[in-house]
């Protein structure tokens, strides 16, 4: 660490200047920057060298770098955006071409526009998420959490609809559990194995608890459905665990 | 693709200094800095803008990896990340340093001759 206060405050504003980065390289290279930046400075100081071209050349040359970083990572955001939204289109064909197939799908086009953003907004949470984090298990878990929570909601809305039962709409407090989970988580993976846990148990709490008010034979496949649900959340809070036990806490 | 395409691109000068200092061995950041300086024989000053910059851009195209975290005992108690060459970022220096001997037999040849 830094022992003379000039120091000390030249690393302060350098360490500011870093915040200036894109958060993803920030987060990945900031602590090594102020360590050379650091560094650099000690080896002027020993060597009886004045701090204050180093520190102006320093911020000058982070400065331009800084710039650098930031229009390469718009850049990138941007191409990402493309691709999530050429993804959610290729995915909206599904339901597009089904419903001139299937008897009585009679969306209006509002509900398919709905559910394209639905489908670009899963696309770019993934997107955004999944790559601050290296890890392939990390990425994994978010895309299973992600699609099946999507399904969850999905199948919940469709078969509230359809059943006309509104209690159904319970299973939609899987989701609140996500949801409130992710956020006190901040995306760390222990947090988030225990969240995807929580939403597993929540489901199939609920599932026993709630009657179904199906015939049985649609029960049966209700109980099935649900169990596929219960175990996805689960294996997504297995790969968080995994995640987090190789270090992303 | 991007890791084919890295040992066949001419690579800037910052990836291949960074390449070389990182050929004998990993090196945290300050440690790529001053093997730099070294081998360029003062030639070639990097600030840490353009060291992480392209340290970033070399982990993407898999040239290097990070090996480790670690204090370094002729400096201080700070951990530090080192970084290492992996196979493909030793293969694009091989590639760069072929093509730098190339241009430079053309080179010669021409000279050699009054060209």
């Amino acid at each position: 660490m830094a022992t003379d206060p000039t120091g000390r405050r030249y690393r302060a504003w350098y360490a500011r200047l870093l915040r200036l980065y894109p958060r993803p390289f920030r987060e990945r290279f900031g602590e090594g920057m102020a360590q050379t930046f650091h560094d650099l400075r000690r080896e002027h100081r020993d060597a009886g060298r004045g701090l204050y071209g180093l520190a102006l050349w320093t911020f000058f040359e982070t400065s331009v770098a800084i710039v650098r970083e930031n229009i390469t990572h718009m850049s990138r955001l941007g191409t990402t955006m493309l691709r999530v939204a050429l993804g959610a289109l290729a995915v909206l064909m599904v339901p597009l071409v089904a419903s001139q197939f299937v008897e009585d799908w009679n969306w209006p086009v509002g509900a398919f526009v709905r559910v394209y953003f639905l489908f670009f907004g899963t696309g770019m949470v993934f997107a955004l998420v999944a790559r601050r984090m290296g890890a392939w298990s990390y990425k994994a878990g978010v895309g299973v959490a992600l699609l099946a929570g999507f399904a969850l909601g999905w199948s919940t809305m469709v078969q509230t609809a359809d059943s006309g039962h509104p209690e159904r709409l319970w299973f939609l407090s899987v989701l609140v559990v996500g949801f409130i989970g992710t956020c006190l988580a901040r995306l760390k993976a222990r947090g988030l194995a225990l969240t995807l846990f929580a939403m597993a148990a929540t489901l199939a709490l609920i599932a026993v608890v709630l009657p179904s008010g199906a015939p049985p034979y649609l029960a049966r496949n209700m109980a099935i459905g649900h169990g596929v649900f219960v175990a996805l959340f689960t294996a997504s809070g297995l790969l968080f665990r995994h995640a987090s036990l190789a270090g992303l806490k | 693709m991007a890791k084919k395409s890295a040992t066949q691109a001419p690579l800037t000068p910052a990836v291949l200094h960074i390449l070389l200092s990182l050929s004998t061995g990993e090196r945290h950041g300050y440690g790529i800095m001053k093997q730099v300086q070294a081998d360029a024989q003062g030639k070639v000053k990097m600030g840490p803008g353009t060291l992480y910059g392209s340290i970033g851009r070399m982990i993407e195209a898999g040239l290097v990896r990070e090996s480790d975290k670690r204090v370094d005992p002729e400096m201080d108690d700070e951990r530090r990340i080192y970084y290492e060459l992996t196979r493909a970022g030793r293969a694009a220096l091989e590639a760069e340093l072929k093509r730098y001997r190339g241009v430079v037999a053309v080179a010669e040849g021409r000279f050699a001759y009054g060209h």
